[in-house]
């Protein structure tokens, strides 16, 4: 029986500019997760957009992994008929969803990657992780649940501590669910192994963001996906003052920062006035003349 | 700075085993060719490099594993009795404990440096991270300098042309092509109509020839200047007559 309030499930949606962004959380948790990061893309102009997907988030039955996708273009679908814009932005194994979605959607604008979990790798997953995917196919698939400890993906002392006094009151809190179900994470298995065929196909503008001591999914993730995305617009940032959960840690505010910058650049420069920000600064003119020189 | 992630630097999945298979395999049949000449001598030294190979490309479970298998064939196929496992004698031993040792020895220190590598990698990642966001802020910072250093020229060059200006014009990036908003200059009623609508329909900077009424109602071509000003509120052209 869960203990959690409907409140901490509940969609969210701040109205802005014209260009959208669809947030997509982690597994089985909640638009909570994203409300840091939402609210100051928000004030930075953008309408945003954490939805509560049917059969991927805390709440609602556990579905199969097609559904996830289906409910998240259903979401981006529904954006798009309004703003003329929609960029998507993940967090965790909502990053993947986010390239699944973008592998469906290719028109969407920009694709937001923040902690991609492809593999959950991280140094504090247990050493039994590997036997998992076999245990799916016996009668724990039904008992066996993951139960998240510290450090619940924050390197944040005292913030580490709220979350675990919250995660005793409730099966939910604002960082994700206190445990994760056996069946959730095939799917998420499958949806990653699915997206790494699909990568390459991936022409996006493309931020990823990643803490290289990330406890749930090492910075390998990331490293996957930038070499094998095929974005001509690719920014890769790593953190070292954060765990895995980057929109609620230590560098939450870098984080919101450049993702806010990047949307904006990708914007400005796919609009037909070319509103793209000149470079009048020489250092950063020539570490850009490096970069183009690296990508030869 | 300690990274805990450092201990995850090696590749993973199938190629992985694939690949320690094939070394296992290779030092086996390195040595099996060269058993002929060494005999009974050294009989765990190509699977201790092998190992130590593993090691470095692949990480320490392959790598252990390769070690423990190469001791089952080393000491199978290439201590005498050949070909027996269940007689044990102090050339058994030896290799028990000398293999293992300098293996170990091998792999422990090579799996240092390569956790320490990882971590280096990943520590100059993020400074390559931040050295960007810096970049970016320093192009930003520079841009809203200059954006004020052109706001204080439009300061000055209203009042000081304040007579030859004839029309001042905001440029709205979004807008369509000559529906900018225009502010009439004090020479406005001055320019002839005609010009007026042309200088509206696309006003770019650079010289323009208007004509301007003169004070025998005839009309006579002026030579004007219009000037682009980039400031913190937006961009404005300014046309001018040159005096």
């Amino acid at each position: 029986m869960t203990k959690e309030t409907p409140a901490l499930n509940a969609s969210t949606f701040y109205p802005g500019s014209d260009h959208a962004v669809l947030m997509l959380h982690g597994l089985s948790s909640s638009p909570l997760e994203m409300r840091h990061l939402a609210r100051y893309l928000n004030s930075e102009g953008l309408t945003t957009c954490a939805p509560n997907l049917h059969g991927y988030s805390a709440g609602t039955p556990e579905l199969r992994m097609e559904a996830w996708v289906a409910a998240a273009v259903r979401e981006f679908d529904a954006l798009s008929a309004r703003y003329p814009r929609v960029s998507v932005c993940g967090l965790s194994m909502g990053a993947t969803l986010a390239l699944a979605l973008v592998h469906e959607r290719p028109t969407a604008q920009a694709i937001v990657l923040l902690s991609v979990t492809l593999d959950y790798d991280g140094w504090a997953m247990p050493w039994y992780r590997f036997l998992l995917g076999w245990a799916y196919y016996t009668p724990l698939r039904h008992r066996w649940r993951y139960h998240e400890e510290a450090p619940f993906g924050l390197r944040n002392e005292a913030l580490r501590a709220k979350i675990g006094r919250a995660m005793q009151r409730n099966d939910l809190s604002e960082v994700g669910p206190s445990s994760i179900s056996l069946p959730a994470l095939h799917e998420a298995s499958r949806l990653a192994a699915s997206v790494k065929k699909s990568l390459a196909a991936l022409k996006n503008d493309c931020l990823l963001i990643h803490a290289i001591d990330d406890e749930t999914s090492s910075p390998r993730n990331a490293q996957f996906v930038a070499a094998n995305v095929g974005s001509t617009v690719l920014r890769t940032i790593y953190l070292d003052d954060s765990y895995h959960m980057i929109t609620s840690d230590n560098e939450r505010e870098i984080v919101a920062r450049e993702t806010a910058v990047f949307l904006k650049e990708s914007e400005a420069a796919s609009s037909a006035e070319g509103g793209a920000k000149p470079v009048v600064s020489k250092a950063l003119a020539r570490r850009l003349r490096q970069m183009a020189a690296i990508g030869k | 700075m300690n990274i805990q992630n450092a201990r995850r630097w090696a590749p993973r999945g199938k190629r992985v085993w694939l690949m320690s298979a094939l070394a296992l395999c290779v030092a086996s049949g390195v040595r099996l060719a060269l058993h002929p000449f060494l005999g009974p001598v050294m009989p765990g030294v190509a699977f201790c490099i092998a190992a130590a190979m593993v090691e470095y490309f692949f990480g320490l479970i392959p790598s252990l594993t390769v070690m423990l298998l190469g001791l089952g064939i080393a000491d199978f196929l290439f201590v005498p009795p050949y070909g027996q496992i269940a007689v044990i004698d102090r050339a058994d031993i030896m290799l028990a404990i000398s293999y293992p040792l300098v293996t170990l020895s091998t792999i422990t220190l090579i799996e240092r440096l390569r956790r320490s590598q990882f971590s280096t990698e990943l520590i100059a990642a993020v400074a390559l991270s931040r050295y960007e966001m810096l970049l970016r802020a320093d192009n930003e910072r520079a841009l809203s300098r200059r954006a004020v250093d052109e706001t204080h020229r439009l300061v000055r060059h209203l009042p000081h042309y304040h007579d030859a200006i004839i029309l001042l014009q905001a440029v709205e990036r979004s807008a369509e092509h000559g529906a900018n908003e225009m502010a009439p200059g004090r020479l406005f009623a001055n320019a002839h109509p005609d010009d007026i609508k042309r200088l509206q329909r696309g006003l770019q900077p650079g010289r323009h020839r208007v004509r301007m009424a003169s004070g025998d109602g005839m009309h006579r071509l002026v030579e004007c200047i219009c000037e682009r000003f980039t400031t913190h509120a937006g961009e404005f052209l300014i046309l001018r007559r040159i005096d």
